[in-house]
């Protein structure tokens, strides 16, 4: 380690030296003592100069010491540093993992990552230097910056001390990216990750500054649920659950699976390091059920957040469709689509259905989640777009799209022409909030939107003037819009929430919703004007309570859901498109290391052997 | 009721056990008038000490009659001589003396000796030196019970002069002094010249050193720390010592140096040396210190 001086200037103040020993021996004025004679003192005297080589050292110790306790001062104004090995950086953001994983202890009663990650961070505060400043960044499934950049001890210290863990999964890339973004105002050469290596090993982020991966040591075994998912069945739902272990796990796990206050199942499975298994519960009702599965170990659990988790059945029911009369071809497709009743039929159609398919406007028929308009342009597109009469050729499609998977639209006769207005370009269709999702050589064929009604599939063609009814693709087409409407209904299968965000909720417009956290503290939000409640953050496992008004609207759990995160797999190389950074082979990078504080304490120790030296009892002295 | 006191240096009871007591000098120097000190040569004492010859022109008186019955021959008895002792006492009563208590102390003292001696009709002579320009202040030669107060008066008017060096104190009272006998010299010792030639200077005048040294508390533990600057109350002269604090324990060595050297000196030349300190009571020193010593009876 080097020495260096971050404030080599204040040598100058060793220019106080001159006028410190001319001050001494002009202004040294010794009390006078009258003694009857001198002829003894004259011999101790000659006797102390033959006797005592050091003398003259002697005589002037004060003024050593004085000297010794000037240059102790200066020496601290010069702000003295040994370097450390790592580069020495003024502008230093330091990103902590603040994941789920963080909260993983070593051993029973031990420190969480977080903790040994923090006492870290304290050193790296504790020792900086005047001219640096520290930028604390929180990462997990985003970034959040804590400070700015700042030197000021007490605030980094306050920012540590009230960072706590999210129980979701690592986001690294938005903590460089925020880091980027804080480059772009101030030099930084060098960013700290200090992590558990609980990261993704593979980031897309082209690293502008160099990167000081600091891994913490592992933590200890642990075994959680990291998939709750259930699916319809004939007579009503099978259970998915997903086990599974971290590395030096070995035990047996007790799954027990409640519906409310009751338990529904129990069952116990036995696990091996890094296992994954699969248990199924069969669950015979048609009811809406709110499910809660708690896994219990048998021994030392180190992450507990992923050991429970949450699925809201909904009520068995058969698909709602609204179909006109009239679109006599979609009542064909439909009619051989298993479970679902189609409306107008028999009965009357309902207030709301699941999926509506109609050749109008959107607001014939019951209100929907999924609407199929075939025909209609979107009103206020209607600038923007003009469907002209004459053929239209398919250019390209989404073929990942969910209503066009497995649909061929080559070779399609379409007799309606959709084209752009003059001088109007797609992007300003995809600025209005539409995807195109197929498009025809002079404009777009197919729009997919989604607003707080629902998602609206726009056919700017009508199949009845196109050959499309004729191809094999019509049904499947038909068949994935239905899909699209089991899944956003959820009657058909449903997954257990994942912290990070709840999502959108239903509520009465412009009215003040609280949310009550897992931890008991609250939220206030306001429900959007179309009625969402959007936004809302859930980086805690646990249930969260919605209410307006007072009144209970909603309960929801999440839970951690992440399997990355519960088998803490830890990554000792990240890899970035052109370089990788290999985590550090020290625990702790060593900083550098200011000394002003030593040479202050020096001083003061000086000042204090002064101070006794001219308050001590003469030495000599017979017992 | 209160009895006035007789001198201001001692109470009246003080001064009735000092009249009682005596000195006790370890040699007989003493001069050829009668006194009360037998010589050991023939004298007309009472005291019988040796038979000779008689000679023509012996007195008569003193053939023993006895002797020259049964013999028939005459013999001479002799008798001891009894002869006068002179005490001198010589005070430095130079400035250095007046640290403390020390010169109080030195003529209570000087006072007390002579007083004995007078008492015993030895002759007393006291001399005090205050200042090297003028010449020792001298109280001629004086004995008996009638002298008593002349002594005391002499002693109580004396004040602390300037610069006067023991050794030229003693030499200056050497040049006016005839007679032998004991000479006691109060003073704290503490000069720059040679006192070895005093005491030579002494004995050489048939006189036994009798010699005391009177130091006040300050120097015998003093209390001193830092850097200091000490000046010679005598001479003005200065001394500028750093960490006086470390050299105590040298001062301390030097010292006792000083105080082992005035005894050596001292008994080489059939004397004494007593060092006391000022502050120690007259009574401690007179009737305990000076007795234990064998000083006094």
């Amino acid at each position: 380690m080097l020495p260096g001086f971050a404030n080599p200037l204040g040598a100058l103040l060793l220019l106080l030296l001159i006028p410190l020993i001319i001050f001494y021996f002009l202004k040294l004025r010794r009390p006078r003592m009258d003694l009857p004679s001198l002829a003894l003192w004259r011999q101790v005297m000659a006797d102390q100069r033959v006797n005592s080589p050091f003398q003259k050292f002697k005589r002037n110790l004060l003024l050593l010491l004085q000297i010794l306790l000037l240059l102790s001062l200066v020496g601290a104004a010069t702000q003295p540093f040994l370097s450390g090995d790592a580069e020495r950086a003024e502008y230093l953001p330091v990103l902590i993992d603040t994941s789920a994983s963080m909260e993983a202890r070593d051993q029973a009663g031990g420190k969480t990552r977080l903790e040994v990650a923090k006492e870290r961070v304290g050193r790296l505060v504790e020792n900086l230097l005047p001219d640096q400043r520290l930028c604390l960044i929180a990462v997990d499934s985003s970034a959040r910056r804590l400070t700015d950049f700042t030197d000021n001890r007490r605030m980094l210290t306050t920012a540590l001390n009230g960072l706590g863990v999210s129980q979701t999964a690592s986001r690294l890339e938005d903590g460089l990216r925020l880091a980027q973004a804080l480059a772009r105002a101030n030099p930084v050469k060098k960013v700290v990750l200090i992590s558990d290596g609980n990261v993704p090993a593979t980031t897309d982020f082209e690293l502008p500054f160099d990167l000081d991966f600091q891994k913490l040591d592992p933590a200890g075994a642990n075994v959680g649920i990291t998939d709750f998912n259930a699916r319809r069945t004939s007579s009503g739902w099978d259970v998915f659950v997903r086990v599974e272990s971290a590395a030096a796990t070995q035990g047996v796990v007790e799954l027990m699976l409640r519906q409310g206050n009751s338990e529904v199942a129990r069952r116990t499975l036995s696990v091996t390091p890094l296992s994954s298994e699969r248990v199924v519960f069969r669950l015979e009702t048609a009811e809406a059920a709110s499910l809660v599965l708690q896994l219990k170990p048998d021994g030392f659990d180190s992450l507990p957040a992923d050991n429970v988790a949450y699925l809201d059945l909904p009520r068995v029911r058969p698909l709602a469709v609204y179909c006109p009369e009239s679109l006599t071809t979609y009542r064909h497709a439909l009619a051989i689509v298993k479970d679902i009743r189609l409306y107008p039929g028999e009965e009357a159609a309902p207030a709301t259905v699941d999926l509506k398919i109609v050749d109008s406007s959107q607001e014939t028929g019951p209100e929907a989640d999924v609407t199929v308009l075939v025909g209609v342009t979107p009103p206020d597109l209607s600038d923007l777009l003009e469907v002209t009469t004459g053929l239209a050729d398919v250019v390209d499609w989404i073929r990942t799209t969910p209503l066009l998977q497995h649909v061929q639209l080559r070779d399609v006769q379409i007799a309606d022409s959709p084209q752009l207005t003059k001088g109007v370009e797609e992007r300003e269709i995809e600025a209005a909030g539409y995807e195109i999702l197929a498009q025809a050589k002079d404009g777009p064929l197919i729009l997919q939107s989604e607003d707080a009604t629902g998602l609206k599939l726009w056919l700017l063609f009508h199949t009845d003037r196109s050959s499309l009814p004729y191809r094999v693709g019509f049904p499947i087409m038909v068949s994935n819009a239905v899909q699209l409407a089991w899944q956003r209904s959820g009657l058909a299968e449903v997954r257990s929430l994942a912290t990070g965000t709840l999502p959108p909720i239903a509520a009465p417009a412009e009215q003040q919703a609280q949310v009550v956290l897992p931890d008991g503290s609250r939220e206030s939000l306001r429900v959007s004007g179309n009625g969402l409640l959007t936004g809302v953050s859930a980086r805690q496992s646990g249930s969260y309570q919605i209410l307006v008004d007072g009144k209970e609207l909603r309960r929801v759990g999440v839970s951690l859901m992440s399997p990355t995160e519960t088998r803490l797999e830890v990554v000792d190389k990240l890899q970035f498109p052109e370089v990788s950074v290999s985590a550090s082979a020290e625990a702790v990078a060593p900083a550098d290391v200011p000394l002003w504080s030593w040479l202050a304490g020096i001083g003061l120790l000086v000042l204090l052997v002064e101070w006794w030296y001219f308050q001590k009892r003469p030495a000599g002295l017979p017992a | 009721m209160t009895t006035a006191r007789f001198t201001s240096l001692y109470d009246n009871s003080t001064l009735g056990r000092i009249e009682r007591m005596r000195l006790l000098p370890r040699r007989r120097l003493t001069n050829r008038s009668r006194g009360e000190h037998l010589a050991g040569k023939g004298g007309t004492s009472t005291e019988f000490n040796d038979y000779r010859d008689y000679a023509a022109g012996d007195d008569m008186r003193y053939v023993d009659w006895n002797i020259f019955s049964r013999l028939n021959r005459p013999y001479i008895k002799l008798y001891r001589h009894e002869e006068e002792m002179h005490v001198v006492v010589m005070i430095d009563a130079s400035a250095s003396m007046r640290f403390g208590t020390k010169l109080e102390r030195a003529r209570q003292l000087a006072g007390a000796l002579a007083i004995m001696g007078m008492m015993n009709l030895e002759k007393v002579s006291l001399y005090a030196a205050q200042d090297r320009e003028t010449a020792p202040k001298i109280l001629p030669p004086c004995t008996g019970r009638m002298s008593l107060k002349r002594v005391l008066d002499f002693l109580e008017d004396l004040p602390a002069g300037r610069d006067y060096p023991i050794e030229q104190a003693v030499d200056a009272v050497l040049n006016q002094h005839r007679g032998r006998g004991i000479a006691i010299v109060l003073s704290d010792f503490l000069t720059f010249g040679d006192v070895d030639r005093s005491f030579n200077r002494l004995f050489s005048a048939g006189l036994e050193p009798f010699a005391v040294q009177i130091l006040s508390p300050e120097e015998l533990q003093p209390d001193v720390t830092g850097d200091v600057r000490f000046v010679d109350v005598e001479t003005s002269y200065t001394l500028d010592v750093s960490s006086a604090g470390d050299l105590l324990g040298l001062y301390h060595e030097h010292l006792s140096g000083l105080q082992d050297r005035l005894g050596t000196v001292c008994r080489q030349r059939g004397g004494r040396f007593l060092s006391i300190n000022a502050a120690d009571p007259i009574e401690t020193v007179l009737f305990d210190t000076l007795r234990r010593k064998g000083w006094v009876q």
